[in-house]
């Protein structure tokens, strides 16, 4: 097409040119010119006839194939459906074969997530895990895999995993591994490890905490012998030594951890238990001091008794004897009333203080009481404010009511007890000086009147 | 010696289940029978011949009616009432104190209960049972020793007496 125009343009062109510059004369060859041109525009419009009709060739053949092409992903299309169907059907009756031929291997293969499962819960928690490692996580997949079947491999992991808790249960072995302390730092120890029961270093026992994966010692230890049994045991060589073990695997010992001291539990009964410790603490001292008195007293009384013949002052059965010597020549009667007056003045100094411990003896336990019934005030009050939905909340004045009965007991027992002594010291001497004292003097009179 | 092995470990058990308490209920129940065991003895080997001793002094003497023989007689008989009941008291104080020491052994297990209770709650009753036993074993021997004692020491008592009295009535004023 351009070229065309270019062609009529340069000829048009031509043209005007030759008009402008010959005028009318050249209108024939003007003609001529025209008509040459004309013959030459016809060839070349054949020309290009005859290239279109070559490129509409092309273009038919082109279509004709590209029809083809599309006649045959047809049929290709169709063929696959075809296959997709057959597969479809192939498979369900692969799918019925597979289920008839795994059959009761079903219900194994059921046992053995059941196992694996199993075996990661006792896996993960067990002390052995702290020895080995990353054992528990190819069970905690298997058993969580609830498509597909274990192949042999698994299964002989499996195996191999329960087999490994097993031979380690029956074993005492010495490891080193990173000890967690409680304050936060850590370092390598060696560590024994007993069966699946307990891990004890020198230190005395360890926990392993598995949602940690952490070996930390215990929060508080155990009676002092059983942690010197462990430690023995932790650091011992060969041959036998004896060991206490937790045969819970740990959790003995845990809920130990949670366990009051002794302290604590003092602690717990509050002001009537202090009460009660003052009052012990005095009763304790006041039998004290007259348990000495008293034994002093009556060593005093007996040297008199093996030697009534020379009174001396700094006893009482002396002081009562020198009231004999001096009224020697008063009648019976006068001497019965001298007598009697001298044992008078003598009792209250050993029969003083006694009493106390029996009046401090009886309210120990009324002390106890009375903090049980405040415990129990506390307890009420709880329950009002929060109900009896947690009996946590409520335990813990409970214990307190407790703990101050015990107190008062606990005083009071001892008090009853050192009464019973310092009484009958006292009893004996108050015997002594009441009704054998006038005896020793009457046995004086006769020998020296005979 | 494995019978006696046997009953150990019976015992160890026992003490074990109701907590330390027992300890001190056995050793105010030995001491108690330590005491008692030694009274009847007394009673039945060493007064005698006291008593008779005392009995031919008192024959021997010549003057039995005067106020310095009645003194004399007197200060006698209170001594010998004096050795005969050395350590009753003290026998019917652990007598007395053997149900109290038991009462301490209910407390204390009731404290374990509730403590148990306090950190554990309620859904175990196993866990709990360990401070039961410990509060009503202690109570149950506590109650046994009494009772063992009590019998004993109230007829050591009235054994005493009767002593006392007969040795009072075998010193006539002739």
């Amino acid at each position: 097409m351009k070229n065309l125009l270019k062609l009529l343009l340069v000829s048009g062109t031509v043209a005007m040119a030759a008009a402008s510059a010959q005028a009318a004369d050249s209108l024939d060859a003007l003609l001529e010119e025209v008509k040459k041109n004309r013959v030459s525009e016809a060839r070349v419009n054949k020309q290009r006839e005859a290239e279109f009709q070559a490129a509409r060739a092309d273009k038919q053949a082109l279509l004709n194939k590209a029809r083809a092409g599309l006649k045959a992903e047809k049929e290709r299309g169709d063929r696959l459906k075809k296959q997709f169907e057959e597969n479809e059907v192939t498979l369900a009756n692969k799918e019925v074969e597979l289920q008839n031929a795994v059959g009761t291997l079903g219900e194994m293969f059921g046992v053995v997530r059941q196992a694996s499962a199993e075996a990661y819960g006792r896996i993960s928690t067990s002390i052995v895990s702290a020895q080995y490692p990353g054992r528990a996580d190819f069970l905690e997949r298997m058993s969580n895999e609830s498509k597909g079947l274990p192949n042999i491999k698994e299964l002989e992991d499996l195996w191999f995993a329960l087999q490994t808790e097993m031979t380690q249960s029956g074993k005492v072995s010495r490891f080193t591994t990173e000890v967690v302390s409680l304050d936060g730092g850590s370092e390598q120890k060696e560590v024994v490890r007993i069966g699946t029961f307990n891990l004890v270093s020198a230190e005395g026992y360890l926990t392993y905490k598995d949602d940690l994966k952490q070996v930390q010692p215990l929060g508080r230890q155990p009676d002092g012998y059983m942690v010197n049994s462990a430690t023995g045991f932790a650091t011992g060589g060969s041959g036998l030594e004896a060991v206490y073990i937790d045969p819970s695997q740990g959790q003995i010992l845990g809920l130990l951890t949670a366990k009051a001291t002794m302290m604590e539990r003092y602690h717990a009964g509050g002001l009537p238990g202090y009460v009660i410790t003052v009052m012990l603490a005095i009763g304790l001292l006041i039998a004290l001091y007259k348990i000495i008195v008293l034994t002093v007293m009556s060593g005093g009384i007996r040297k008199q008794l093996n030697n009534p013949q020379n009174p001396s002052t700094s006893n009482p059965l002396g002081r009562i004897l020198t009231v004999y010597e001096e009224n020697k020549n008063a009648d019976t009667e006068t001497l019965e009333l001298k007598l009697d007056e001298a044992i008078l003045r003598e009792l209250p100094s050993i029969e003083s203080g006694i009493n106390l411990i029996k009046i401090l003896a009886a309210i120990a336990p009324l002390l106890g009481l009375l903090g049980t019934v405040i415990g129990m005030i506390a307890t009420f009050q709880q329950i009002t404010l929060f109900g009896t939905g947690d009996p946590r909340i409520m335990a813990g004045s409970i214990s307190m009511a407790l703990v101050t009965t015990a107190q008062g007991i606990i005083a009071a027992l001892p008090l009853i007890l050192l009464h019973s002594v310092v009484a009958g010291r006292s009893k004996s001497i108050v015997h002594i000086l009441d009704e054998q004292a006038a005896g020793i003097v009457a046995a004086r009179a006769e020998g020296e009147k005979a | 010696m494995l019978f006696l092995i046997e009953l150990w470990e019976s015992v160890r058990d026992f003490i074990a289940t109701g907590g330390d308490v027992l300890y001190v209920v056995a050793l105010a129940l030995f001491l108690m029978w330590i005491c008692m065991i030694e009274r009847f003895w007394f009673l039945n080997a060493v007064f005698p011949k006291l008593q008779s001793k005392i009995i031919a002094d008192w024959d021997q003497r010549s003057d039995t009616t005067s106020w310095y023989a009645h003194r004399i007689r007197d200060a006698w008989i209170s001594e010998a009432s004096d050795k005969l009941s050395e350590r009753v008291l003290l026998i019917k104080t652990l007598v007395a104190m053997c149900p109290l020491i038991g009462l301490l052994g209910t407390v204390t297990g009731m404290i374990t209960v509730f403590e148990t209770m306090a950190t554990q709650g309620t859904g175990n009753p196993r866990l709990m049972a360990a401070g039961i036993s410990m509060a009503t074993i202690p109570t149950m021997a506590g109650m046994v020793a009494a009772l063992s004692g009590l019998f004993f020491s109230t007829r050591l008592e009235s054994k005493v007496k009767m002593a006392k009295e007969k040795l009072v009535d075998s010193l006539p004023h002739h």
